[in-house]
């Protein structure tokens, strides 16, 4: 009998993504942020590795390039910390500042915060996922030259 | 910024010269040279048309901290021998280098790294003489430390350069952690780091006698200075050029350096300027009879260049407006000394005064370049040497005759072995060898020419060397710098000196073996033996430690823990206690808290007595999801959300670690597990109580009201209603890029350590 857990998984995974990719943006106005948007899409790729299989997973590009991902959210955190200061500011000076007004519409707000949070978002999702495939990939080393 | 011009300059050489040898291999030796030239142009161009003056540039205002330069006549003497020492060297090395590559069996193309780590030597030494502040006097003094390492440890395949280098890095790094030290207690008691402002305030209220010491140590070590002498002897393993850099002109010239910077600290503590004299006379001792009898023509050197510095010592102990002066006249003596024997062997292919002889007929230019070196180094007339040992006379004079005598004995001894050197070299029975190239040689001739410049036309050194005794004494100079014909005691001493030195060459076979054999003896209880047992010592305390720490997994946990806990426990011991730990009401609206909490408390609980590592993981992500659960009854649906998604994340992905771990193993672990310790127990014990009280303490304390409405506010303002977003981003921002930097760290860590197994399958 073939299970209907693989197509499903499959399925969730761009609804996940999304999910993701609104709990970063609207991380600044209410419930979310940078740190679970990773997590969360983290765990959307899990499924995939636990359900179709290493190979299958590693299908997707965002998958196999987790590890200098997480390089990129570290340049946008350190980038968004300490760019303001070659203009004079403070570290960690966000832009719009406090009494500026604000671009957007709705729940999303342009701030600089959001690349901060976006850089959050990278690494977190780049250590799960990274971790993820070195697991998969030591187990699945581990069968084929096993006893 | 007029001041930066030269050090920016300087900076720039290495990386023109490594872009140029990217090119040409060649190239980077003459865009280097050419490079050093230009900002030595620079430096004397600014101090001629505009004097001394000083740069501030603010750092971190707020704790006082700014970059300071200054340029005045200290910092422009040493710069301009760096400078111009710095670029004869590089050109010495195109020729050297080659042949020296090629004999270690490495491509030539290794030069440009050579060259520019020589560069790069220069830059941290001048912007070491050109800063104006203590902690950027600590930085600029590590990093000539760290280059020294890299250019004395350049062969790399030799096991004898690597442990030179080793051993210079330890001796010099430890002893400017100790300068570091001093200058610390300077800054704190002083209130600022900036050099004026210390000297200003010492003034009224005089530096403390140990941060002194602490100063003088750290200059004593760079200074290769009685103890801390035997690294120098060692680092001769490098290439010729880096010894003819490093130990005449520039790295131990900085000790010396560091001291007349820091002179007017010094001058009130007599005790400590006591104390330096006499490490200063015993230097000169040391290293004279070293020289007398060492064998190879480096070795030499490197103990005339101990004892040359014992002389500069004494000069700054006495506060002789000399001191400056003979760092100056003595540095391009050594250096072209150096470049000499550098020369020797690479044409001869011998290290070792007892291996050559006669060369004077084979390379009769280099033999008259030397001899002018020789006769500077061992200050004969008519060279600017004479004047060094005239500046150290006069010095001594006004302090009797005992001080007259030991001068008198330690420049006799530098002739007789800078004599001993030369007739070694280029005297005695013909040997025939062939040519040396002539870029090898005009270095050496280009150095010659400066020091019977010098001598010829004392008036150009006055300025200079009044410039820096005036920068060093804070006060004007009077220094006069001449040859004067009558029977004043300068003279006579000098004059005692060449007898006393002509007749210890002309007798040396006579007291060679036996100076050689006492000094061997003395060897065996010297500072050098020292240091290897107290090195010896530490490793086995370390080893001792580690084993105990890795004995087993319980064991490592517990060495993180227990300390951490103890510390706990000591920050809440010295606290006062009043109102520390407070029971808060609780009402029916909190039942559901608390049996989350209770849920949390039941699994952590289980988790003692569980059986099975995936059994002992979900308890614990039942601990973490109820602890979720409180969150959310607590309305902090920010914090509920990533709490389960990190639960979910971390019990997933330890199941999965869980298989990748031996079966036996975890079984092994298990029934350990069961039959804890009595240590196990206590360390756990510590480690939770400490948890415990310190939490109680904090939430004691909490000003949930203030804190939360004020937070809030301020997130609103900050365009961020979102409050643990805002604390994230916003007010907290700079801890959250510390903790996602340790983030990626482990990502690396997971990254290299799991791809590394599985290479070694």
């Amino acid at each position: 009998m073939r299970s209907f857990v693989p197509p499903l998984s499959r399925l969730l995974l761009w609804p996940s993504l999304i999910i993701a990719l609104a709990l970063w943006l609207k991380g600044g106005a209410s419930v979310g942020g940078g740190f679970p948007a990773g997590a969360f899409a983290g765990l959307a790729v899990l499924l995939q590795y636990v359900t179709v299989g290493r190979d299958q997973a590693r299908r997707y590009v965002a998958v196999r390039y987790a590890a200098p991902l997480a390089g990129v959210g570290l340049l946008l955190v350190v980038g968004t910390a300490f760019m303001p200061v070659l203009a004079g500011y403070a570290p960690m000076s966000l832009f719009p500042r406090p009494g500026q007004p604000e671009l957007g519409a709705g729940g999303l707000h342009l701030h600089t915060a959001l690349i901060f949070e976006g850089g959050l978002m990278l690494i977190v999702f780049g250590l799960v996922v990274t971790v993820i495939d070195r697991f998969a990939l030591r187990t699945g080393t581990e069968e084929e030259s096993g006893p | 910024m007029p001041i930066l011009l030269p050090i920016l300059l300087a900076l720039a050489c290495a990386p023109l010269a490594y872009v140029a040898g990217r090119w040409r291999t060649g190239a980077a030796a003459w865009t280097g040279a050419l490079g050093a030239l230009v900002a030595l142009g620079a430096l004397v161009h600014e101090w001629t048309t505009q004097g001394p003056s000083r740069l501030v540039l603010p750092w971190a205002p707020t704790w006082g901290l700014s970059l300071e330069f200054t340029r005045d006549g200290l910092s422009g003497l040493y710069a301009a021998l760096a400078l111009g020492v710095g670029a004869l060297v590089v050109l010495y090395s195109r020729a050297y280098m080659p042949h020296h590559l090629a004999e270690e069996g490495r491509p030539a193309r290794d030069e440009v790294r050579f060259q520019g780590l020589i560069l790069a030597f220069m830059a941290a030494m001048v912007l070491l003489v050109t800063v104006d502040d203590l902690l950027l006097l600590f930085v600029a003094l590590d990093l000539t430390t760290i280059i020294s390492y890299l250019l004395i440890g350049f062969d790399r395949e030799d096991p004898e350069s690597r442990a030179a280098a080793l051993l210079s890095l330890v001796l010099t790094g430890a002893t400017s952690v100790v300068f570091f030290a001093g200058a610390m207690t300077l800054g704190l008691q002083y209130g600022t780091f900036s050099l004026p402002l210390v000297i200003e305030r010492a003034a009224h209220d005089p530096a403390s006698t140990g941060a002194l010491v602490c100063l003088a140590v750290g200059a004593l070590g760079k200074s290769a200075q009685v103890p801390f002498h035997f690294w120098l002897p060692r680092a001769m393993a490098a290439p010729t050029p880096v010894s003819s850099y490093l130990h005449s002109a520039a790295m131990v010239a900085a000790g010396v350096f560091l001291l007349q910077r820091l002179y007017p600290l010094f001058a009130p503590a007599t005790e400590v300027r006591d104390g330096l004299l006499a490490i200063g006379f015993l230097s000169m001792g040391m290293g004279s009879l070293m020289a007398l009898v060492a064998d190879p023509f480096k070795r030499v050197l490197a103990y005339s260049t101990i004892a040359q510095y014992g002389y500069a010592l004494v000069l700054v102990a006495l506060g002789s407006e000399g001191a400056p002066l003979y760092v100056a006249a003595h540095a391009p003596c050594k250096a072209a000394l150096f470049l000499t024997v550098g020369a020797i062997t690479q044409v001869t292919g011998k290290k070792k005064l007892s291996e050559v002889s006669g060369l004077r007929h084979s390379l009769p230019v280099l033999a008259g370049a030397s001899a002018i070196a020789a006769a500077g180094l061992s200050a004969v007339p008519l060279t600017e040497g004479f004047f060094k040992d005239e500046v150290f006379f006069a010095a001594l004079v006004p302090k009797g005759p005992a001080f007259m005598a030991a001068g008198l004995v330690g420049a006799g001894m530098t002739l007789a072995y800078t004599l001993r050197l030369w007739w070694g070299l280029f005297g005695g029975p013909r040997q025939d060898v062939p040519a040396a190239p002539r870029l090898l040689v005009a270095p050496v001739v280009v150095l010659a020419g400066l020091i019977l410049l010098g001598g010829l036309v004392p008036g150009l050194l006055v300025e200079p060397a009044r410039a820096a005794a005036e920068a060093m004494r804070g006060e004007p100079s009077t220094l006069e710098l001449a040859y004067h014909f009558d029977a004043r005691p300068e003279n006579l001493l000098a004059v005692g000196a060449w007898v006393l030195g002509a007749l210890l060459f002309a007798t040396r076979h006579a007291w060679t073996p036996a100076l050689s054999r006492v000094l061997e003896a003395a060897s065996r209880v010297g500072a050098e033996r020292g240091y290897r047992l107290l090195l010896h010592q530490l490793d086995r305390l370390s080893t001792w430690l580690h084993e105990k720490e890795v004995r087993d997994l319980r064991d490592r946990v517990a060495s993180v823990l227990v300390p951490t806990g103890l510390l706990g426990l000591a920050v809440l011991g010295v606290t006062p206690l009043r109102d520390r730990f407070k029971v808060g009401p609780v009402g029916w609206a909190d039942v559901t808290l608390v049996m989350a909490l209770a849920f949390a408390s039941a699994a952590a609980l289980a988790t003692l007595r569980a059986k099975g590592h995936l059994r002992l993981v979900l308890l614990i992500s039942c601990v973490g999801f109820s602890l979720a659960m409180v969150f959310a009854f607590a309305a902090a649906p920010d914090v509920a959300l990533t709490s389960v998604l990190v639960e979910t994340t971390f019990t997933l992905l330890f199941a999965g670690l869980l298989a990748l771990l031996p079966e036996d193993r975890l079984r092994r672990a298990q029934e350990e597990a069961q039959k804890p310790r009595g240590r196990d127990r206590l360390a756990a014990g510590v480690a939770g109580a400490s948890a415990f009280l310190l939490s109680w303490s904090a939430l004691s304390h909490l000003h949930a009201d203030r804190v939360g409405t004020r937070t809030v506010e301020l997130a609103e303002i900050a365009h961020s209603p979102n409050v643990v977003a805002a604390v994230l981003t916003d007010f907290r921002g700079l801890d959250t890029v510390g903790e996602m930097s340790v983030v990626v760290a482990a990502l690396l860590g997971v990254t290299s350590l799991l791809g590394l197994k599985k290479g070694r399958r």
